[in-house]
């Protein structure tokens, strides 16, 4: 029996290609190789290397080029990056100069904690920055509208480290609700670490968020259908839901995904501030270093974790809103 | 025979914009309306006249727009609905009376279906299941002349037509069997063939379920064809009311007669088309007296005076105007 077929197999895989979220994935592992070749040159623009380093100022020109040799940092810029190239491709991210231990399982160690960071951060930015962007919305004519506008500007202008200093002080010394520094794995206990950074990193986060939804719901507001909504008789949290906060979402998901990636960022003062040995810490001990296998396994490594968090906040963007798909 | 109550009743109502620091602005004074059960009334006016902002009166959503009621009467089916709380609005709106809102293309939530949206509008009322309130959804996208009801249900706006966004959004506002619907020029943003399908649409389903209606445009001719009466406002205020075959024969106030001749459809071909002259007036800058007096050739020193009375019986009809007898003087 014949089935009618939609086109050619060549024209089903053109139309395949054409997906919106192919096109999408295309784009990140473009992304990710321009990340491997910056993760590449960025550190060596740095002056001075890991052997000039490790060696010394006392140490001769020809010990210098010998250890180079050792280190496996001799030969030009493309020799060392077709090396470099060559060896990701086989999973191999060097080993540290200065630990002498895998990139990869510094990383595997390091990183988790960091994520923990991250993702802690993350649930308390979208907990906290949601009910206070609608409320700043739906109130933003009264005192609290006000006060909202007002505190989101203090707090958006206070830099982390002192904020992190003063949350130390009430939180950890004064009410002792957290320590005052360290780590210990394993969830749920690591919470008790982690509660304290990530609300530091909130000081920033949610204002900017909470503003970012506040803006788009009172644009939203404004919009036709809202109004026709209430015409027909919409009410409850069916009209909250999906006529104010469903078509406001868009922008603030799209923020969320990006705030992933500067928590990374963030994550170095906090790590510090806090004494978190995640990924943060490493990577400034490894750029003082010259560390180069180190510092381009970190940046790649948590760069694609930035690059896959953007990519889901667009799918989940489509998934909410249609109008995002079809751009 | 005892007098019928009539569904709608305004009364000399007046609609301000708040301003800030306890200004106002008013949009609207002296606005009247009577409508009985089953009957059209067609409400006509050039832009910033008040037509929609009236519309918002009688649905209740003048705050979302920075106004407010200042005073006057809004009677509907014996509730008084001027200042009525949010709680009785809740009970009136898409119940008692549906509304469709002018240039409704932007009337349906892009990101969702057009399922969601009836079903919402079907469930507001009783407490149907999922599967009968789809079927109640399905009917009515057959009811507005919707083909393929199946397929638009899982449609969103983005991928219906304008025509066919208007007929979802009249499907919406007569989903609970209102005994009002009010049609806030329900076709400007529409192309000229589908204004027509429309415009009859409405008025098929107004004698099908029975429904009073208010059709608010700009264009007289629409109205003569699908109402029984007209409300002419000019400058936020009513200035002649009446049967329609009264006002477009012997209209008694001289912007009725204006809007009248200068319309294209009864022009002679070849004959110049009369232009109402002077500009209309803008809200906040109306003029002492009727507000009309400026553009009108029958304008003397009475016009000028504050108060000017509201609609007076004259003929068949009601006119603000106080030369009303002398509308024939116009026609030399």
């Amino acid at each position: 029996m014949m089935t009618a077929s939609p086109g050619s197999l060549a024209d089903r895989t053109l139309r395949l290609l054409r997906h919106p979220v192919l096109r999408r994935l295309a784009q990140a592992f473009f992304v990710a190789f321009l990340l491997m070749v910056f993760a590449f040159l960025l550190i060596r623009l740095i002056p001075g290397d890991p052997a000039m380093i490790l060696l010394g100022d006392e140490a001769t020109e020809e010990d210098v080029i010998a250890y180079r040799k050792l280190l496996g940092i001799d030969g030009s810029i493309p020799s060392q990056f077709g090396r470099y190239v060559s060896n990701l491709a086989r999973g191999d991210f060097g080993v540290s100069i200065r630990s002498r231990e895998q990139v990869l399982s510094i990383v595997q160690k390091r990183l988790p904690i960091s994520l923990w960071l991250t993702v802690t951060t993350i649930f308390m930015t979208v907990l906290l920055a949601l009910p206070l962007g609608v409320a700043a919305a739906l109130y933003r004519r009264t005192w609290f509208g006000h006060a909202f506008q007002i505190g989101a500007s203090v707090l958006v202008a206070t830099p982390v480290f002192f904020s992190g200093l003063v949350l130390i002080l009430l939180f950890a010394v004064q009410a002792n609700l957290a320590p005052i520094a360290g780590y210990h794995a394993g969830f749920p206990a690591n919470l008790y670490y982690l509660w304290l950074p990530a609300l530091t990193i909130n000081f920033v986060l949610v204002p900017v968020l909470a503003r970012i939804l506040q803006s788009s719901i009172v644009e939203t507001s404004s919009e036709e259908f809202v109004e026709a909504a209430i015409i027909r008789g919409t009410q409850g949290w069916r009209f909250y839901w999906r006529y104010l906060l469903r078509p406001s979402l868009a922008p603030t998901i799209a923020a969320l995904g990006y705030f992933a990636a500067t928590v990374v960022s963030y994550a170095v003062i906090i790590e510090i501030i806090f004494n978190l040995p995640g990924i943060g810490m490493t990577l400034v001990d490894a750029v003082r270093n010259r560390d180069y296998p180190l510092v381009q396994g970190i940046v790649f490594l948590s760069g694609l974790l930035v690059v896959g968090l953007t990519f889901m906040a667009d799918l989940v963007n489509g998934w909410l809103d249609p109008r995002a798909k079809i751009r | 025979m005892s007098e019928i109550k009539p569904l709608l009743e305004v009364k000399d109502l007046c609609i301000s914009f708040r301003k800030g620091g306890g200004r106002k602005l008013p949009v609207v004074d002296a606005a009247n309306l009577s409508l009985n059960r089953r009957k059209a009334v067609g409400i006509v006016g050039e832009s910033g006249s008040g037509k929609t902002m009236l519309c918002r009166a009688l649905i209740g959503t003048l705050p979302r727009h920075g106004a407010g009621i200042v005073s006057g009467t809004v009677r509907f089916d014996g509730q008084e609905l001027a200042g009525a709380p949010e709680r009785v609005w809740r009970g009136i709106r898409g119940r008692e009376i549906g509304y469709i809102p002018q240039s409704s293309l932007a009337g349906l939530n892009p990101v969702l279906t057009v399922e969601t949206q009836l079903v919402e509008s079907i469930t507001a009322a009783g407490s149907l299941s999922r599967q009968q309130a789809r079927q109640e959804a399905v009917a009515l996208l057959e009811q507005v002349q919707i083909p393929r009801a199946q397929q638009v249900l899982q449609a969103r706006s983005h991928q219906l037509s304008g025509g066919m966004r208007q007929r979802v959004m009249i499907a919406a506002a007569i989903a609970q069997a209102p005994k009002l619907l009010i049609a806030d020029e329900p076709t400007t943003a529409l192309d000229v063939t589908i204004q027509r399908e429309i415009l009859s649409l409405i008025t098929q389903l107004r004698q099908e379920l029975n429904m009073a209606l208010i059709l608010v445009s700009h264009d007289l001719a629409v109205i003569e064809e699908s109402c029984d009466d007209v409300m002419v406002m000019y400058a936020g205020a009513s200035v002649e009311a009446g049967p329609v075959a009264a006002l477009s024969n012997a209209p008694r106030h001289p912007y009725t007669r204006a809007l009248r001749v200068s319309r294209v459809d009864r022009a002679a071909p070849g004959q110049d088309l009369e232009a109402i002259p002077g500009d209309a007036a803008s809200v906040g800058s109306w003029p002492a007296g009727c507000r009309f007096w400026p553009r009108c050739a029958l304008a003397d020193e009475d016009c000028r005076r504050d108060p000017q009375p509201a609609l007076m019986p004259a003929a068949q009809q009601l006119s603000a105007c106080i030369h009303a007898e002398r509308l024939s003087e116009l026609e030399q």
